[in-house]
């Protein structure tokens, strides 16, 4: 790779500034149709009958009827319909939508639509699913041919289970055996919404040679093609997916979303259709997986760590999505980066009636940060150690092995720690303090191409598949194309991706665009410095884990941070207040300094509301606040003082971004609060849970700091 | 359809609003700055068939204060589509009714505030929002309007439950009048969560002529207010600690509070002991200092 050039930020006018941004919101087709979607009541509920009789004329209608003959989909498993044909499994699940002329006769049109139901048993939490007797979800379980089911799927279709990842490392029963402390705790962590600004907005229309077009707000328009073509029963050339820029996505705007419902309705109606989501229904569309983590970690006195086990029940919601795959990451994060002879994981993704979950930012590392962390604590604790000693003693160094027995290299866990730890002021006390490390792995296996094209003015353009959400990789692959081929940023191009022009790439996911694309771009512009006119480059990390073992290469590229913080608390009430949070994340080379740093402080600003307040109330199964109001993100005056360290080192790879500050952030308040013996084990961390667990508190648990 | 498009009445005068007020009665949902009714209209829990909006008639739009009343008292009179956030940038407000200013200034964000209305806010008469509790313990009344003439009702007598007034269907909220006289006042908003949040817990202590009035709000769905509990302090020269701590655990005990997404029943109670107590101390700490308010975030 070339070294760092100027790194000057570009001087163009931003057009998210100058308003000529077109959002995948904005797209609009002469004749289109506007989609309202109508919803399940009922948790669990047979579908008796879809009347769409007291429709006006002029409203196209798509009912079980006319998806029953399509084919199933979903990124992982293949579990789920167009519409819920035969059993609605979550309140929200789509069982019919109308097309009409506006936004708001269709939506009028959709409370006309009549449906009966037969209500049955449900199941909310993943750890009752699974338990014998259990209302079963899916009794039948196909793995999806997607290629995002590109790992070994093992499900036990009998309990709600679509995966179970193990690890296997070393011998756990001697390794407990020789623990000399052992410290045990169960952590729950609740669903979130991922807000993004703008909501899924996709639009669909079929062209007269029987062609599907869609455009969508979509990470991942490949995925989406594959699924589409298995739905409709097309080649997937005959399927094209342009990608606008999103207004913020986050991990929600993956796979098929709606744009399977536009689709059927296009082809009814003869005409385009678009659907963009009010508020409410992102909450119905896709959360954050509620995870229940128990977690069993043995020491010898001296804080040498020889056994940990793990056991994660990651709830999916009504339809797997990639909670598999999130369940995965969620197992081998676990461990977290440290030196463990003897490691047993079993992590479960379980269905549920609730609205599915799937990828999040942090996408499984948060809620086994949480727990894995909060439990470093407690042995520290339990063995009269400095948290920040006992991690040093056992973090992960370059040339150890991992659990999943791979080979670790460019680690800077330890840096990450030390750095964090100086910038609160670790060594002047430690009381109302606390730090978390965190290892978050990158999409393994992947493959992303590129292509560089020579245009006659003399720009170029570069025909990529990547996604802008907000996060910048658009402007970060055209600097760095731009250095590549010595010309200014402003004479490079990037059009919105259009499935039909750029070559493949994985997905827009596990922050791996930057560090993937820059590489294959190397290739590219080496190939068009030659011809004159075209070059194309690609990227393949290969790797990939045995689920049964866990052994292999979880992957090949380690996002690596940590975060520490400082609180005060008001005894009387719970109230916690965040003084100071400092993250240190490891970045490799940084492509665009200020924009990377937008990225980190938008991450750790997500990590505090998930720490101090993020959570999807439900009952029986109903969401209970899918509004701004009564769901709260973090405002501006919610804000601690806030800095960081982006790490860099001469000659590094390119390291993403976009998730790894998120994780550690929770971890690091609660061990803050653990520092004044107050032991939190669920989040968020609300006063009223902050008082009860300063209550449990007793003279000898409190913290010997 | 099933949702007919309501009707939108926007009359330009007083007279012509009233005339329709008592025309559609319960009919048409009155909107002042629309920031409640919005947030029911897009949640589908309000399916208005008219809406009278009050936002053309410039009248209703003033804050004024009379020097001498007959009660020897100064006196605000709100008009009743008063922005919060002219309430709380007013000189006039911030020089007379401190507390006024800086409590309006906590509700929800800036754009919430450039939008929302004095009337508006105690007509919606919901548990969560901060100023009821506030204009209840400085003993503030509105004025109800009708075709037939006006009558004065107490905030302690407007608000009787859940999104619940005392305003009879033919009737609009034109002002909102706070008595002067203060000699020290202060709200503290208890916020579990965010800080655009509404109160989990909030408190309104005022003193008076000697007497105490402390009203707690987002408890339960009405203000709360205890008077033989704020007896206690008549003919105190001063609220001492062992008196503030008293009250709070009386209010507590008094109250049987509500549970919802920003605290438990049992929390709330907790919270209120510590709260009244810690109004009691900082009112204290205010008169003690000679006049002045203010409130607490």
């Amino acid at each position: 790779m070339p070294e760092p050039g100027g790194n000057a930020h570009y001087t163009e006018p931003d057009p998210r500034v100058t308003g000529t941004i077109r959002y995948a919101q904005d797209v609009e087709l002469p004749e289109m149709l506007y989609a309202c979607v109508v919803r399940s009541p009922y948790a669990h509920a047979r579908v008796l009958r879809v009347d769409t009789s007291a429709l006006p004329v002029d409203v196209v209608a798509l009912t079980p009827d006319d998806v029953r003959s399509l084919g199933l989909y979903g990124c992982q498993m293949k579990d789920q319909q167009v519409l819920a044909v035969e059993r609605a499994l979550y309140i929200g699940d789509p069982v019919a939508a109308v097309a009409a002329a506006s936004p708001r006769a269709a939506r009028e049109a959709a409370e006309l639509i009549e449906v009966d139901y037969e209500e049955l048993p449900a199941v909310f939490d993943a750890v009752e699913a699974m338990q014998p007797g259990a209302p079963l979800l899916h009794p039948d379980l196909a793995i999806s041919e997607n290629d995002a089911a590109y790992f070994g799927m093992r499900p036990e279709p009998q309990r709600n289970v679509c995966h179970h990842f193990r690890i296997r490392h070393g011998d756990i029963e001697q390794g407990f055996a020789e623990a000399e402390i052992i410290v045990e705790e169960t952590y729950r962590t609740p669903s979130a919404q991922h807000v993004p600004m703008e909501p899924h907005a996709c639009l669909a229309r079929w062209t007269a040679d029987g062609r599907l077009e869609v455009w969508t707000g979509t990470q991942t328009p490949f995925n989406l093609r594959m699924d589409l073509a298995g739905i409709f029963g097309l080649p997937q050339e005959g399927i094209r997916i342009i990608a606008p820029p999103m207004g913020g996505a986050f991990g929600s705007k993956t796979f098929v979303r709606y744009e399977a419902i536009v689709a059927g309705l296009a082809r009814k109606a003869g005409r385009p259709v678009k659907l963009v989501l009010r508020r409410d229904e992102e909450w119905l569309t896709l959360n954050r997986h509620p995870a229940t983590i128990h977690v069993k970690l043995g020491a010898k006195r001296d804080g040498t760590l020889v056994a940990k086990q793990v056991t994660c029940w990651a709830n999916t919601g009504a339809y797997a999505d990639c909670g598999p795959g999130v369940a995965q990451k969620m197992g081998f994060a676990s461990p977290g980066p440290y030196r463990i002879p003897h490691v047993w994981v079993d992590s479960y993704c379980v269905y549920t009636n609730l609205p599915s979950n799937g990828a999040f930012r942090g996408y499984g590392a948060t809620q086994a940060v949480w727990a894995s962390e909060r439990t470093m604590d407690l042995l520290a604790e339990r063995l009269g150690l400095d948290p920040l000693e006992l991690r040093l003693k056992n973090v992960l160094v370059d040339g150890d092995r991992y659990c999943t027995g791979e080979i670790m290299h460019d680690v800077h866990f330890a840096d990450c720690l030390k750095a964090v730890a100086g910038q609160i002021g670790w060594q002047r006390g430690r009381r109302g303090k606390g730090l978390a490390v965190l290892l978050k792995g990158m999409q393994t296996p992947s493959r992303a191409s590129i292509v560089v094209e020579a245009n006659e003015d003399g720009s170029y353009t570069v025909h990529c598949a990547t996604a802008e959400m907000g996060q910048g990789a658009w402007r970060a692959i055209r600097m760095l194309a731009a250095e590549q081929l010595g010309v200014p940023v402003e004479r490079v191009h990037f059009p919105v991706p259009d499935t039909d022009i750029v070559p493949y790439d994985t997905r827009t996911t596990s922050s791996r665009s930057t560090y993937m694309m820059g590489r294959a771009l190397v290739e590219a512009v080496r190939q068009l410095k030659e011809n004159g006119e075209l070059g194309y480059g690609e990227c393949v990390n290969e790797g990939g884990l045995d689920p049964d073992t866990g052994q292999g290469i979880a992957s090949t590229h380690w996002h690596q941070g940590a975060a520490a913080a400082e609180v005060h608390v008001d005894e009387e009430t719970g109230k916690l207040e965040v003084v100071h949070l400092h993250t240190a994340i490891y970045a490799g080379r940084i492509v665009n300094p200020p924009a990377a740093q937008l990225q980190n402080e938008g991450s750790m600003i997500m990590g505090l509301g998930s720490a101090l307040f993020e959570e999807i109330t439900f009952a029986d199964g109903q969401i209970t606040n899918a509004n701004l109001s009564d769901y709260n993100i973090p405002a501006a005056d919610d804000l601690p003082r806030i800095t960081y360290d982006l790490i860099e080192r001469p000659g590094a790879e390119i390291h993403g971004l976009g998730e790894t500050a998120l994780p550690p952030v929770p971890a690091a308040i609660g061990n803050a609060l653990f520092s004044l013996g107050i032991h939190v084990r669920d989040l968020p961390l609300t006063p009223e849970r902050v008082l009860e667990a300063s209550e449990r508190r007793s003279v000898h648990s409190a913290a010997s700091v | 359809m099933a949702r007919p498009i309501p009707a939108w009445l926007a009359p330009t005068s007083l007279e012509e609003a009233l005339e329709l007020r008592a025309r559609y009665g319960e009919e048409a949902t009155v909107v002042a700055g629309g920031t409640f009714v919005g947030i029911l209209i897009n949640q589908g829990l309000l399916q208005p068939t008219a809406l009278l909006t009050l936002r053309q008639i410039a009248a209703l739009t003033y804050l004024r204060v009379e020097d001498a009343t007959a009660s020897g008292k100064p006196l605000l009179r709100i008009g009743a589509m008063t922005t919060h956030r002219a309430l709380e940038r007013s000189p006039l407000v911030q020089r007379g009714w401190p507390v006024l200013a800086s409590t309006f200034a906590l509700v929800a964000s800036p754009r919430v505030r450039n939008q929302a209305t004095v009337g508006g806010v105690l007509a919606d008469a919901d548990y969560a929002s901060d100023p009821p509790a506030l204009l209840h313990a400085l003993g503030a009344s509105v004025v109800a309007r009708s075709p037939h003439g006006q009558r004065l009702i107490s905030v302690e007598e407007l608000i009787i439950g859940h999104y619940e007034t005392s305003l009879r269907p033919d009737e609009l909220l034109t002002e909102i009048q706070v008595p002067g006289g203060i000699e020290g006042a202060i709200y503290r908003k208890f916020r579990s969560r965010s800080s655009e949040d509404r109160p989990c817990v909030a408190v309104a202590a005022v003193r008076r002529e000697g007497r105490l009035r402390v009203t707690v709000g987002a408890v339960a769905e009405r203000p709360q207010y205890f008077p033989e509990i704020c007896a206690l302090a008549r003919g105190q020269a001063s609220i001492e600690a062992e008196l503030a701590r008293e009250i709070g655990e009386r209010y507590a005990a008094a109250i049987d509070p509500i549970s919802d997404a920003r605290g438990s029943s049992h929390y709330r109670r907790r919270v209120i002991a510590v709260e009244v107590r810690r109004a009691l101390e900082e009112l204290n700490r205010i008169i003690a200092a000679r006049g002045g308010s203010q409130s607490h975030a």
